[in-house]
């Protein structure tokens, strides 16, 4: 019953599963159940011969079959590269989400854990966040006066909705702001920093960087962000966790906690752990027509009527694909509430207050140095699917056998729902009888 | 010619699934060979016919027509009617209540936005019986 002829979008590529390069995908674990078609946003997960198949093309990374799989046969493609590497001298930049993770310990903590790991320094982010805060805020009041970009602003920080934007919403592309993340703001500058101050080549230092988000892993996508092109290797929060938990109990009893000052660990503020929640990144900002939206469905339904034009009279919204922002992500170790809980508890030691003078960041942003080498317009071609267009017969023939199944999408014959089934038919991509209820009527 | 016709009841002051038909056509026209920009003009037209039905029209049917050449979206109601189609074409003015207004509705941009977007709109309306709205976009 089940067709096996060739796929042209979904399938093997010479034997060898064509997975979707976020993710790794074991075979023999995978029952067929289905968790993952129904939970795919993109709809390019299919069911062949009783195991999921990926279409590469329509994959926007956002871990949603990492988070469903029943039995763990999907999960991020994260680099099974083991941390500090000898005769280098291994820095790590350390997402403030790590922080939350620990509910009885300190930012500093952290850091001087990681220390202890190996790690010969461990850079906080809290600093760069402020900066990169300050030129949003630059970017958007100088947009008010030019209007040189569309309201309302998207952020740039989340690499799912960005690349969402480009496979479905390639209109609303001028909306992102053309600014770097504050890990390719620590990235840029750290490398040559610790190069001078150590006096090693560049190419001995390996930068780490620390991240919940499993989107950051994958060299290649990551130009859109600039990210990684600083970065040598990512980890997952959940990778480090237990042995940073136990290195940091560990100097709990010896009492070893303190903080060196010295002059690559800035001093975590609560800025840090507050741009892990949502809205963390708008908190505090001198815009006042801003809005915060997490999660997937949300942000979908949000970038389609920003395409309808509404919410053309907000100023900037702050997108996170993982519900609760990025505390949520498919790489933290604890549960995405407790870990907003430690958030707060942070938050009303150190308060939300800013740092940095502002006429110093104006004269870095009018030197072009928050700018990212990539134009979100350019993203397109990256992103776009490859997939030929439906002609007006194409979906006429669609229309009219997804009225013939009047199916209840039951998914039984591996596609999301009918129209996913019939869409496939169309494209000479599955079997009409491989719908149980096409198939005993003729 | 062959032509895609579809259909959508859009139900009066039905304020949570409104725009969901505009939504559906949005999908529909990207999965085919239609610029971007064009799909664009045609959402924000839709969603501004549907919500005047949600909010003034007492619900409606909003269909669309894909040709090769062209695309056709009629909005129909059986609704009040629009007294006078000359002064509600005019920038600001509105008969939303003040109920719309809190909601962020009724800036008085709805016609004329469906105006600026279509490339051809005619409208028919009688007081009372109903108001039909349909707009023209070239497919190039």
């Amino acid at each position: 019953m089940w067709y096996s002829g060739p796929y042209v979008f979904y399938g093997k590529i010479r034997g060898k599963p064509m997975v979707p390069e976020y993710l790794s995908f074991v075979e023999k674990y995978c029952t067929g159940c289905t968790h993952c078609v129904r939970a795919c946003p993109t709809k390019s997960i299919r069911i062949r011969n009783n195991k999921a198949v990926f279409s590469d093309d329509l994959c926007i990374g956002c871990g949603e079959c990492i988070r469903v799989c029943p039995e763990g046969a999907i999960s991020s493609s994260i680099s099974t590269i083991e941390p500090c590497i000898k005769d280098k001298l291994n820095a790590v930049i350390v997402s403030p989400i790590l922080y939350a993770q620990f509910p009885g310990f300190m930012p500093g903590d952290v850091l001087l854990g990681l220390k202890h790991m190996g790690f010969d320094h461990a850079i906080d982010l809290s600093y760069y966040i402020e900066m990169y805060q300050y030129a949003v805020e630059e970017f958007v009041l100088e947009n008010r006066e030019s209007h040189n970009a569309p309201w309302p602003l998207i952020s740039p920080i989340c690499p799912v909705v960005i690349r969402l934007i480009a496979l479905n919403h390639p209109n609303l592309l001028d909306h992102i702001l053309p600014l770097r993340g504050p890990a390719a703001l620590v990235g840029d500058k750290i490398r040559k920093k610790l190069s001078h101050a150590h006096g090693v080549a560049e190419k001995d230092i390996e930068l780490y960087h620390i991240t919940p988000c499993h989107c950051k892993v994958v060299p290649d996508h990551s130009k859109l962000m600039d990210e990684l092109s600083y970065v040598d290797h990512a980890l997952g929060i959940n990778k480090i966790f237990p042995e940073l938990l136990a290195k940091m109990e560990q100097m709990k009893k010896l009492e070893l906690s303190f903080f060196p000052n010295e002059h690559f660990s800035f001093v975590p503020s609560s800025r840090g752990p507050l741009w892990g929640i949502s809205g963390g990144e708008i908190a505090g900002m001198r815009i006042n027509r801003v809005i915060a939206v997490s999660g997937l469905k949300e942000t979908m339904a949000y970038l389609e009527k920003i395409e309808m034009g509404l919410f053309s009279d907000m100023e900037y919204i702050e997108f996170r694909a993982c519900t609760e922002g990025c505390l949520g992500g498919p790489l933290t170790a604890v549960d995405r509430y407790m870990a907003k809980s430690t958030v707060q508890k942070f938050i009303k030691m150190f308060g939300i207050g800013r740092r940095l003078p502002r006429k110093r960041i104006r004269q870095l942003y009018d030197k072009g140095w928050f700018f990212s080498e990539l134009k979100p317009s350019e993203l397109v071609d990256v992103y776009q699917s490859k997939r030929k267009p439906f002609t007006i017969s194409d979906m006429k023939k669609i229309e009219k056998l997804v009225s013939l199944i009047h199916g209840n999408e039951c998914a039984a014959c591996g596609a999301p729902d009918c129209r996913a089934f019939a869409e496939d038919v169309i494209r000479g991509e599955a079997d009409l009888k491989d719908c149980f209820k096409m198939s005993n009527i003729e | 010619m062959s032509s895609l016709r579809k259909c959508f009841n859009v139900l009066s002051r039905d304020f949570i699934h409104a725009g969901e038909a505009s939504i559906t056509v949005q999908q529909l026209l990207k999965q085919m060979t239609i610029d971007p920009v064009l799909i664009r003009r045609i959402a924000i037209c839709g969603y501004e016919g549907e919500m005047n039905m949600v909010m003034h029209g007492e619900g409606g049917l909003y269909c669309v027509e894909i040709n090769a050449d062209k695309i056709i979206l009629d909005i129909s109601d059986e609704g009040p009617g629009i007294a006078d189609i000359a002064k509600a074409m005019e920038k600001g003015f509105s008969t939303a209540s003040d109920e719309h207004r809190e909601m962020g509705f009724g800036a008085g941009m709805g016609l004329p936005n469906m105006d600026k977007n279509a490339d051809e709109m005619f409208i028919e309306s009688e007081k009372g019986c109903g108001t039909r709205v349909r707009m023209f976009f070239m497919v190039k």
